[in-house]
């Protein structure tokens, strides 16, 4: 594609097309979305009495519990991918990667007490609701963790930014030099002068 | 004794699940350990081709559990694995303590630092556990002399045990710099004894009680996954330096062992 001008054919739209987007902040959204869904579903079930809404609750779940291997799965893949130095943004990734696999231990769990339910044709209790709320905060500091990650830091999805027209680049990669930098050529002496 | 089925799985259906997946991560971090010591002895692809067995066989008994050759070939797997953990068991304790400089005199650094003495004997618990899952499928009501949910309670209470003591004596060497590392040796204690009462005198009771303590440990061995994963990441270049820091870091796959002995211990209570 030419610079910046305006996309005016498929040619361009698949020039443009970039399909190794970082998979991980896509994923998670599988796992967060339906988990909520879950939660609303029987929440709504249990105060209303509808068992469309418990089933629809159920089933959310287990799309929950079985998407949930791969965004922990995308998470590593990213991980791998992902250098970065000691600092306050890789604490932050520490945290998120201790709490990732006990989130989904809590909702296999959680599966396992919801499934026990539907087998047995009944809709969920109050104790189950409380419990599966407890985790939807687990999994909001998680998300909280990865946000951050993600948005403050542009961890994994940093690299895939385009600059937007007449924006200069913001960061880019250091380059090896093969003669040191001049004074005046030096980023601190350019930002004084 | 009436066994329930949960998700139209039978109890010795799940019990094969957790089969595949806890010798799936015995496999991961045997394999991880001996490229380490890149493969210095032949016997060292024993449990990699033994363990990949086992669980194709595992897999093969809950997709198709009434099928006598996949039965029969799951004992004889289990027997494969229970044998060739004792020889491996025998080899990390000669070529891991005994043949080291200083030998015994140096045991508990050779424990510490030395080729992880029981966790080969891990195999031979997952081996006994296919025998018992193979034993179950073809119907029998009695498994090494007691009744299935009795074996199954042992079961768990030794091999817990022995998880217990590895994570104890590794993460003593790490100097519990971690509270966290505390966790192996405070609830899962308590879940063997309680797996002992359990098979000595079951009563709804102590069921009830062993259920809470065996979902416990299973969160226990998935924090543990996380911990260790976080343990890897701590090491210098994290994940992005993956294989080296693997090598170097706490093992990912052990909590695993956590893991599947309280899905074993659950099974035994819920569906036994």
């Amino acid at each position: 594609m030419e610079g910046d001008a305006p996309i005016t054919t498929y040619r361009q739209v698949l020039s443009v097309a970039k399909l190794s987007a970082p998979l991980h902040p896509i994923s998670v959204h599988f796992t967060v979305a339906l988990l909520v869904t879950s939660v609303i579903c029987d929440g709504m079930s249990f105060v209303f009495d509808v068992p469309s809404l418990s089933e629809a609750g159920w089933w959310t779940l287990v799309g929950c519990c079985l998407s949930t291997p791969l965004t922990l799965l995308t998470g590593l893949v990213s991980r791998m991918h992902l250098p970065m130095q000691e600092s306050v943004a890789r604490s932050f990734l520490r945290a998120h990667m201790a709490l990732g696999p006990l989130v989904f231990g809590l909702l296999l769990v959680m599966t396992l007490w919801r499934a026990a339910r539907w087998e047995e044709g009944q809709t969920v209790t109050l104790l189950y609701l409380v419990a599966v709320i407890g985790v939807s905060l687990v999994m909001t500091l998680q998300g909280y963790l990865g946000g951050e990650l993600a948005y403050r830091y542009g961890a994994d999805v940093k690299e895939s930014y385009r600059e937007l027209p007449g924006h200069p680049p913001q960061d880019q990669r250091p380059v090896l030099l093969s003669r040191p930098l001049a004074r005046s050529e030096r980023p601190e002496e350019r930002s004084t002068s | 004794m009436t066994s329930a089925v949960f998700l139209e799985l039978g109890p010795f259906q799940w019990l094969a699940i957790i089969l595949a997946m806890g010798t799936g991560v015995l496999f991961f971090d045997a394999l991880v350990g001996h490229y380490r010591h890149r493969f210095g002895y032949r016997l060292q692809y024993a449990p990699l081709a033994v363990g990949t067995l086992v669980i194709l066989a595992a897999v093969l008994a809950a997709a198709r559990p009434s099928v006598t050759w996949v039965i029969t070939a799951l004992e004889m797997c289990g027997w494969g694995a229970a044998v060739t953990g004792l020889v491996g068991f025998g080899y990390h304790w000669y070529y891991g303590i005994v043949k080291k400089p200083a030998g015994l005199a140096w045991f508990l650094h050779y424990l510490m630092y030395g080729a992880p003495l029981l966790f080969p004997l891990m195999l031979t618990s997952m081996g006994l556990l296919a025998v018992i899952v193979a034993a179950g499928l073809s119907g029998a009501r009695m498994v090494f002399g007691a009744p299935m949910p009795t074996a199954l309670c042992l079961f768990v209470a030794v091999v817990l045990l022995g998880s217990i003591l590895q994570a104890g004596i590794l993460h003593y060497r790490g100097a519990f710099n971690n509270p966290a590392m505390y966790l192996p040796l405070s609830i899962p204690v308590v879940t063997v004894a309680v797996a002992l009462w359990v098979a000595e005198s079951p009563s709804a009771a102590n069921e009830t009680v062993f259920a809470i303590l065996l979902w416990s440990t299973l969160l226990i061995g998935f924090t543990g996954f996380g911990m260790h994963l976080r343990g890897i990441d701590r090491q210098m270049g994290g994940l992005y330096v993956a294989l080296f820091n693997l090598m170097q870091g706490p093992p990912q796959g052990v909590p695993g062992i956590f893991v599947a002995l309280a899905g074993v211990g659950l099974v035994a209570v819920y569906l036994l």
